[in-house]
């Protein structure tokens, strides 16, 4: 007997793309919902056209950025500037729990799939839009990415090193945060209705769902006007607290010592050097206040070693150290095997890719991803047939009308 | 939303957040901390700097909308009165090293005794089993052995974190979703269920494109300093500017309109208007065709552009004109950022020295059944009285002896 899955029968109509949207449904998605993702043929989700790409040979349906947030789902490809279109994306919503989206405010509306128009055709219907800076407000026009919403949110001010501009998070930073908290939002939302029958409409804001990541700092800087910004990898408590050198090519392993007890057990792992018995260096203050020394002193001895020598022999000492991991470590990584984080899944163009797997494991199902991203359009007939049960009649007119694009 | 449930919360810093959010959809969360209190209280930042006892803005900051509840978990009685709360809860949630609460006989398994339909959620760097599980871990090991860090940074130096610990936040939130999802399947087997949430994974996550890299494309992305790699192109985003710097990914309709406005100060002649179909140059650029400008030269322009310009009038600037340039905020500007203030973000909330702050608001403003602080973060023991009174019906001597201020 298959497993009982969390979110079976559950049904959602996913006209959210990029980042944020799809993979918050793709949380409900793997667990069980039936995920309609709608999207159109142009402009193309820009994931799509962004790598890596299979191979690295560039086309719509090869890039691992847009399946590995779009596992688990059907894809349809609906032209909404199209009025047949827009009857079967009606369609969808009568047929959906939730809607979803992740426009730039009132084009849902100009597209009529918004909320009270939703609301008309399935009144019980819960709809998540998320966008950078909400729906309503000055600047909840701002279009743009998780990079600028990541540098608005202030995590632009905090990569990096303090002599040199703002580094940035490497990715579109908040794009990492808010699915999180939407899908919380929305599996809560889910139980409300099931106990009550009633549906609503959510707006979730990137920047402030992100802002609770800073929220002792902001806290802080209301009190006492102190501002933090970038430090490398310093911290303000401990030391040495930094990623330092090992053997081999742009190897390094990062090391956190958080208190006296891990200084000695540090001092034991380097075979008690003569350096690191300075008694200005027992306590943290002193630490801190020679961080620059006790930096390039201990990268001398991690430099001899490779990177997973230098963490097992701070491991044993009881000291929190950790390899700094490429994705190619990861695919080596014996914990993340332990745990079966990837998972091979046979998309129809890439043909069999390691998927990213779930932050989490429930006990009782495999908690993964159950079938590999679509290619654009994959499940054209299949959804208008089997889930919105249209006749050959109407899908053939929907197909002649251009509803499902070029 | 969630107000029929209650929420044990059993963790420290790493899991504070996770019974936040599920205190502010709704839930009644009832933090049962140890008699010294939960070990964030003893982390920084601090009210005034001082780093005494109810003055830890990390504690602050992660624990309105819940109860606070003193438990001597070493003692039996402290102990008794735990599993008396389980058997009254939906949801536990624990955040020490893997093993070690069964270790106390505090596990799922007796859990789930006490209440065959509870939801114990665990977080640990690494998850609960397997050769890492035991590793010495703190936020910045964790970075790195999920691979965020290895994308940040410039190429002639050490890799970088965020400045501020990230990892069990990411974590914390990822553990609300598997609350929630692990709540919905015990709604339909009426099991007891288990959830083991893995820092480092929800780290990977974060790297969001690069965690895949190498499976599909067979070579990582590596650190490239403020760049965003488009294929073979590395952009650079952050470009200074009169009073800070501002990220503009000057690609499409944007980038027409900043080479306009380039010719409009006279920083480039007239003839860069028709030099090239700007709105699709980027596609240009990423399929290493011929161009008229390279992207170095289109990205000085751009640099050109912003330098005596303040970020405020860059943001309203390119709100007006549809062209996002994004400020590099720090706390004063996000503080100060009007959209904020006219969504009315931020909540007033009274500090424990008496007086008030700006904190961060709700997540999300919803139509049904908006979100709200019901509880500010509560003093230690605040509400053992009232918890395991009221609750639980044990009487004040009871009551001293589990949160561990009895006689004996």
């Amino acid at each position: 007997m298959p497993d009982t899955l969390p979110f079976e029968g559950l049904k959602i109509a996913d006209f959210s793309w990029v980042g944020v949207g799809p993979i918050t449904t793709k949380y409900l998605a793997d667990h069980g919902a039936t995920v309609v993702r709608v999207e159109t043929t142009s402009p193309l989700d820009i994931l799509r056209v962004a790598g890596p790409f299979k191979d690295s040979v560039p086309g719509p349906n090869r890039s691992q950025f847009f399946a590995d947030y779009n596992t688990s789902k059907y894809g349809i490809t609906l032209d909404l500037k199209n009025a047949a279109a827009v009857e079967v994306a009606h369609r969808l919503i009568a047929w959906a729990d939730v809607l979803a989206e992740s426009f730039t405010p009132g084009t849902v509306d100009s597209l009529g799939i918004g909320y009270e128009t939703a609301r008309a055709i399935n009144p019980s219907i819960i709809m998540a839009s998320t966008c950078l800076m909400g729906q309503t407000g000055p600047a909840a026009s701002f279009a743009g990415f998780g990079f600028h919403a990541g540098s608005i949110a202030g995590y632009y001010e905090i990569t990096g090193w303090p002599d040199l501009p703002p580094d940035g998070p490497w990715t579109a930073y908040t794009d990492t945060v808010s699915p999180r908290f939407l899908a919380a939002i929305l599996m809560a939302a889910l139980d409300h209705r099931r106990r009550t029958g009633e549906g609503q409409h959510i707006d979730a804001a990137q920047l402030e769902m992100s802002l609770h990541f800073l929220a002792p700092q902001l806290i802080d800087y209301n009190v006492s006007g102190r501002s933090i910004t970038r430090n490398g990898n310093r911290s303000e408590f401990m030391a040495p607290h930094g990623a330092f050198p090992c053997q081999g090519e742009d190897q390094w392993c990062a090391v956190a010592v958080e208190n006296d007890q891990q200084w000695a057990g540090l001092q034991r792992a380097m075979g008690e050097p003569d350096w690191a018995k300075d008694q200005r260096f027992a306590h943290v203050e002193g630490r801190l206040a020679n961080q620059d020394e006790i930096e390039s002193k201990l990268g001398e001895w991690t430099k001899s070693m490779p990177p997973k020598a230098v963490m097992e022999a701070l491991h044993g000492q009881g000291v929190p150290a950790g390899i700094v991991q490429r994705s190619s470590d990861l695919q080596q990584d014996p914990q993340l095997a332990h745990r079966g984080f990837f998972r091979d899944l046979d998309h129809q163009e890439m043909g069999t890719v390691p998927y990213a797997g779930h932050q989490f494991r429930i006990s009782g199902y495999d908690s993964a991803p159950r079938s590999a991203a679509p290619v654009l359009g994959q499940h054209n007939d299949e959804v208008l047939r089997d889930i919105l049960e249209m006749t050959e009649e109407e899908i053939t007119e929907a197909i002649i009308a251009g509803a499902l694009g070029g | 939303m969630l107000s029929p449930y209650t929420v044990l919360d059993l963790t420290d810093e790493k899991g504070e957040l996770a019974s936040m959010v599920l205190g502010d959809l709704g839930a009644d969360v009832i933090k049962v901390e140890p008699p010294g209190g939960s070990p964030s209280r003893a982390m920084g930042p601090y009210l005034e700097h001082a780093p005494e006892a109810e003055r830890s803005l990390q504690y602050f900051a992660f624990n309105r909308n819940k109860r606070s509840v003193t438990l001597d978990l070493e003692t039996e009685t402290g102990r008794t009165a735990l599993f008396s709360l389980v058997e009254k809860a939906d949801f536990i949630i624990e955040s020490a090293q893997a093993g070690a609460m069964a270790g106390k006989g505090l596990g799922f398994e007796a859990m789930r005794q006490a209440n065959p339909r509870i939801v114990y959620v665990a977080i640990t760097p690494f998850g609960q089993d397997g050769p890492h599980a035991n590793f010495p871990a703190s936020d910045l090991t964790v970075a790195a052995m999920g691979g965020p860090m290895s994308l940040q940074g410039v190429p002639d130096r050490a890799p970088v974190r965020l400045s501020l610990p990230q990892a069990w936040l990411h974590a914390s939130v990822e553990a609300s979703v598997g609350a929630l999802t692990a709540h919905a399947l015990m709604l339909r087997t009426n099991q007891a269920q288990f959830v083991d949430v893995s820092a480092q994974t929800a780290m990977i996550w974060t790297m969001m494109q690069g965690m895949s890299a190498h499976s599909v494309q067979g070579r990582d992305f590596n650190r490239s300093g403020n760049t965003i790699q488009l294929g073979t192109v590395n952009l650079r985003l952050v470009h200074e500017c009169a009073d800070g710097y501002v990220v503009i990914f000057p690609i499409g309709g944007a980038l027409f309109k900043l080479v306009e406005w380039c010719v409009q100060d006279g920083i480039i002649p007239e003839d860069w208007l028709t030099a090239e179909d700007w709105p699709m140059y980027h596609f240009k650029v990423l399929q290493q065709q011929p161009v008229a400008h390279t992207i170095d030269e289109v990205l000085e322009t751009v640099s050109a552009y912003v330098r005596d310009k303040t970020k405020n009038q860059l943001l309203e600037h390119g709100l007006a004109e549809g062209v996002s340039m994004a400020p590099v905020s720090n706390m004063e500007d996000l503080t100060r950022f009007r959209h904020l203030e006219e969504r009315g973000y931020w909540l007033t909330a009274p500090l424990p020295n008496g007086s008030e702050a700006q904190v961060p608001g709700i997540f999300a403003n919803l139509t049904g059944t908006p979100l709200s602080v019901r509880r500010w973060p509560p003093k230690l023991g605040e509400h053992t009285d009232e918890v395991l009174g009221d609750l639980l019906g044990l009487s004040s001597s009871q009551i001293a002896d589990a949160s561990g201020h009895g006689p004996g």
